[in-house]
């Protein structure tokens, strides 16, 4: 069955081949849209008289006005700094325990592997439909079982959604649905990482610690710096989590988070010029934040690299 | 009371005359029959059982005039209008679409709705002149028909209103009493809450107070937020709740649900729906209920605001706008349709002598107890204050979520005054911001 | 103490499990790791006590979800299903049916997109590899919420709103699925074969395809895992495409029942019903896809 036919492409023709389908769907779903929503942070509507009636709105340029409201905007960067708070929080301890979680299932004697890699998992894919109702029913002081335990036990009742506990309460939400999915990206990668290795730890008398933290973790280090990447994004973008909560309390405004803004901005006030450039400016962070810390690290990679 | 009675004599006998011309004006009347079908329409409602009412004309007059009308439902929300006006933007919004009143004038002025008053001549006399001119936004064109109306009411726990000796109140400042007076007789109780995440409630109450958030002085808008109507309803609501004789917090969560179940809270502000809710809210409580007129600002007075309430409009991409307005008129009107409406999506009719047809004789399942509850639904109805909507509600929609939110929280009377004024200076801000003329 | 490295590689060399067909079967009961067992049952409970909720409250009928405690099961089970079951003539199950083919072909294929991306990104040297790698991570800055708007606009200009395509073909790229692909192949796919292919004669697609691609798939089935779940969770882009309610996937169907108005009820037993049922095919599609993370990276693909 050798193939008579060549393909058209050699060896160094092959990768650009291989990259067409991603480019294609890129050029059109992402960066058109990009484009578009670039080109909107642009321009303004501009009313004329009542405003009612076919022509009353147009379309006009209106220059960097979106970005520069943007930017003196208060309550947007007020959002950031809770943002920043929140991720202080979620990143480490989800990413932890994610690391924590896949080495264990890596572990060769554990036990109920597949049974918990399904529960830990599970959460990300609890639809979000039911998630304000469901923390509706676990937060709320009247309907709370944690509330009715500490009732029962005479100690006193927080409010969950109020203040320092407010950021714990958006943070479990984001830790119980991430986990799992973190976990999975790492323990996939530790199951890439051939069995001679583990073998030439147990000769060298490691212990099963000893291999999981000098071993197993600089080998998945690479998903490791994905699992970061992609968290730090979505904590730039945190939007589900409050969301979910606002409706259940005071003390969530509709622009908690800079992404809460754009949505309500884009879909409750039907701004999308100012949305689009209130998320110009949180992809710049984000690109800065994110991409940073993937510079870093694979600057770090390389000196170790040339170091050895 | 005797005037009014006389109007809904009057509005009934027009009802039946109208009612039984209806069918027949709609195959005869105009040249414009021609034009009218065949055509294909779709339309976009969130209305429960919608499909069925729709059933009916396809079956019925649809089939005869050769129009056939789809339901897309929808889920009602703010993203519904975005969704709508990102449709519109492509050239691809539906034939008709139903839209809440205080966002007709955001569809007018990003030209959604086509203007229908060459269509619709004549059925302007089936609908209350207040609820009439929200869908004409006080010009002579007409962008809508309206659908279902919501006049607030006050509810109460009939029973629990008995085992506390307390008296329903008339007037706001008897509100404030009994809220008090059940403090003291069963502290763990609130008389109800102050929710700062339904903008549309307030903006009734504030109604009723007399305030009107948008005017129109010439070419420019007014915003009349931040005037004594709107203070007097938010200090009222605040003092409430500094005295923490209310709750503060939100409705429509699992908690308030339990509190209206148990009977924590005893009363609950609300519209003409609220029946078709309890069951699902509060299902221990069927038969416990009683509706009483809102409270009054001053003794005497009848006047009320509305919470939600509908209409359904004629877009500008409709290749068949004849078509659609000929449905939308059936769909409003006529009084197999209105009571299709009532039965099937459980709505309050816009429409004034549907109110008093066969599907209002008996009183909602859930106020049983209550056999006069549409007669009196018909009479607060009527006594709704005009309400003046805006091009940017939701702006002041959100800006009232957030600055009320914070003035709940804080349980601060002044707050409450102070976000009065915060939702003003957003609104103005942004109509502003987007070009309108704002008078000072 | 090979048996214990025996699920890793079933290979001739490890004496243990032969033929298991994954990991555990067969293998002999060995003195289980208390801590880490523990630390996974804990992260297990922790993490099903919110599932467990919709799991309850899907057994509670309407008066008892907002009466009895929260964590009491109730009595509407059958009620609720038959009422799920009955509400307009059973659309549930459109919508359940459109979902699982969304997130069924979505999934695949952009699965296929992202493993035939992260093996060239992985395996080759060229020019602008890096620029091309970066370029589509960008993809991710920018918020979906604004891009919503400009792909229905996009679509709209092709005809194609409210279409399965039009959910279907935004959903294809997914920058993290190129990302983990990349990773994936760095690891797994040993570039010696490779060579040895292209030694043989084989064409380029071919390696990819013949060598590639099973030396990757427990990485690719991880891929297809995460991309089925986000596309069956995704709301936005649904809810801007799609008008017809007969093309709704289920997070969507179930939105329309809790926002049917201010005036009608929101139907809470139906919607987390619906939900409860909706997590099942997950489950299903979890079980199956955790046999492929046992397969051994590195034999399987070389050894036949």
């Amino acid at each position: 069955m050798r193939p008579a036919r060549r393909p058209a492409y050699g060896v160094k023709g092959a990768p650009y081949a291989f990259l067409v389908p991603a480019a294609l769907l890129f050029a059109l779903f992402f960066a058109l849209p990009i484009g578009y929503a670039a080109w909107l942070s642009l321009h303004r509507v501009e009313v004329k008289g009542l405003g009612l009636g076919s022509g009353a709105r147009e379309e006009v340029w209106a220059g960097l006005s979106n970005y520069t409201d943007a930017l003196t905007d208060a309550e947007l960067l007020h959002g950031a700094l809770r943002v920043l708070g929140y991720g202080a929080i979620v990143v480490p301890v989800m990413l932890g325990l994610a690391l924590t979680f896949a080495l264990m299932l890596d572990h060769e004697r554990v036990r109920f592997a597949p049974a918990t890699r399904l529960a830990i998992f599970l959460p990300y894919a609890i639809p979000g439909v039911v998630a304000a109702l469901l923390w509706g029913f676990l937060y709320l002081p009247e309907v709370s079982p944690l509330h009715y335990g500490l009732d029962r036990a005479g100690l006193p009742q927080p409010d969950l959604l109020d203040g320092g506990s407010l950021y714990l309460a958006l943070s479990n939400i984001a830790v119980w649905g991430g986990t799992g999915f973190n976990m999975i990206v790492i323990y996939t990668a530790l199951r890439a990482i051939p069995a001679e290795v583990h073998e030439a730890a147990k000769l060298d008398g490691c212990t099963p610690l000893q291999t999981a933290l000098r071993i197993k973790v600089p080998m998945v280090a690479p998903a490791l710096v994905l699992t970061f990447f992609f968290s730090i994004i979505a904590t730039l973008q945190v939007f589900n989590e409050p969301t979910t909560l606002m409706p259940l309390t005071n003390g969530i405004s509709t622009t908690w988070s800079p992404l809460m803004k754009v949505h309500r901005d884009a879909f409750a006030e039907n701004d999308i010029y100012s949305a689009s450039a209130t998320a110009v400016v949180i992809a710049f962070v984000t690109l800065t934040l994110s991409f940073g810390f993937l510079r870093t690290v694979n600057r770090r990679t390389r000196q170790e690299e040339a170091a050895r | 009371m005797p005037k009014a009675k006389r109007r809904r004599l009057t509005a009934a006998t027009i009802a039946a005359t109208l009612g039984a011309t209806a069918l027949a004006a709609c195959g005869s009347d105009d040249d414009g029959d021609a034009e009218a079908g065949p055509a294909e329409l779709t339309y976009w409602s969130w209305a429960p059982g919608m499909d069925k009412v729709v059933d009916i004309w396809n079956k019925g007059p649809g089939r005869e005039e050769q129009i056939k009308v789809t339901v897309k439902k929808q889920a009602q929300g703010d993203e519904l209008v975005t969704k709508i006006l990102t449709a519109h933007k492509a050239g691809k919004a539906p034939d008709l679409v139903q839209a809440e009143y205080q966002t007709v004038p955001t569809l007018v002025s990003n030209d959604v709705l086509a203007d229908i008053s060459g269509e619709v001549g004549g059925v302007q006399e089936k609908f209350e002149d207040t609820v009439w001119q929200q869908t004409t936004l006080g010009t002579d064109a007409v962008y809508a028909l309206p659908q279902d109306v919501a006049p607030l009411m006050f509810y109460y726990r009939e029973d629990l209103f008995e085992q506390y000796d307390l008296d329903v109140p008339e007037t706001w400042e008897q509100f404030a009493d009994t809220a008090r007076e059940l403090k003291q007789k069963a502290p763990d109780k609130d008389l109800t809450t102050f929710s700062a995440t339904d903008s549309g409630l307030f903006a009734g109450l504030a109604q009723q107070a007399g305030a009107e958030w948008w005017t129109t002085e010439g070419d420019s808008w007014k915003v009349g937020i931040d005037a004594p109507a709107t203070h007097r309803v938010a200090d009222f609501w605040g003092g409430l709740v500094e005295e923490d004789v209310i709750d503060n917090e939100p409705m429509y969560t699992p908690a308030w649900n339990k509190a209206l179940n148990t009977g924590k809270q005893i009363a609950w502000v609300s519209a003409v729906w609220a029946p078709g809710v309890l069951p699902t809210v509060a299902p221990d409580t069927e038969g416990k209920w009683a509706m009483a007129p809102l409270p009054q600002w001053e003794a005497g007075e009848q006047t009320t605001g509305s919470w939600g309430g509908s209409s359904v409009g004629v877009t500008t991409d409709s290749d068949h706008p004849e078509a659609a307005a000929k449905f939308v008129t059936w769909l409003n009107t006529d009084p197999e349709a209105v009571a299709a409406l009532a039965a099937e999506g459980g709505i309050y009719p816009a429409a004034t002598a549907a109110q008093t047809t066969g599907a209002f004789d008996q009183p909602p399942a859930y106020f049983a107890n209550q056999a006069d509850f549409y007669d009196r639904a018909t009479e607060i109805a009527k006594t709704t204050a005009p309400s003046a909507w805006g091009p940017n509600v939701n702006v002041a929609y959100n800006s009232f979520k957030d600055a009320f939110s914070a003035a709940a929280k804080s349980g601060d009377k002044d707050e409450f005054t102070a976000a009065v004024r915060t939702v003003q200076q957003d609104t103005v801000a942004d109509l502003k911001k987007q070009g309108f003329e704002v008078a000072p | 103490m090979s048996s214990v490295a025996a699920p890793r590689s079933p290979a001739p060399a490890a004496p243990a499990a032969p033929g298991a067909p994954g990991a555990g079967q067969g293998r002999p009961r060995r003195r289980a790791a208390l801590i880490p067992t523990l630390a996974l049952v804990v992260g297990a409970v922790y993490c099903l006590v919110p599932v467990a909720w919709v799991a309850v409250a899907a057994s509670k009928s309407g008066t008892e979800l907002f009466s009895t405690f929260t964590f009491l099961p109730g009595s509407g089970f059958a009620d609720n299903l038959e009422q799920l079951n009955a509400y307009r003539d059973g659309v549930y199950w459109k919508w359940m049916g459109n979902t699982a083919l969304y997130a069924g072909v979505g999934a695949a294929l952009s699965t296929a997109v992202s493993a035939v991306s992260g093996y060239a990104l992985a395996l080759y040297r060229f020019r602008g590899r890096e620029a091309v790698f970066n370029t589509l991570l960008a993809g991710v800055l920018m918020p979906p919420v604004v891009l919503a708007v400009p792909q229905y606009l996009l679509l709209a200009e092709a005809d194609l709103t409210d279409s399965y395509l039009s959910v279907l073909l935004p959903q294809l790229l997914s920058p993290f699925g190129v990302y983990l692909a990349r990773v994936y192949a760095t690891a797994a796919v040993a570039k010696d074969v490779v060579e040895a292919g292209r030694v043989d004669g084989a064409g380029e697609w071919r390696i990819f395809l013949r060598m590639g691609v099973p030396m990757m798939a427990p990485g690719l089935v991880t891929i297809f895992l995460f991309q089925f779940v986000a596309i069956w969770n995704n709301f936005l882009l649904p809810y801007i495409m799609l008008s017809d309610d007969e093309k709704f996937p289920l997070t969507l169907g179930l939105y329309t029942l809790l926002e049917q108005g201010a005036s009608a009820p929101a139907l809470y037993t139906i919607v987390i019903m619906g939900a409860l049922l909706a997590v099942i095919p997950l489950i299903a599609l979890f079980l199956v896809v955790q046999r492929f993370w046992s397969l051994d990276l590195l034999s399987g693909a070389v050894k036949s």
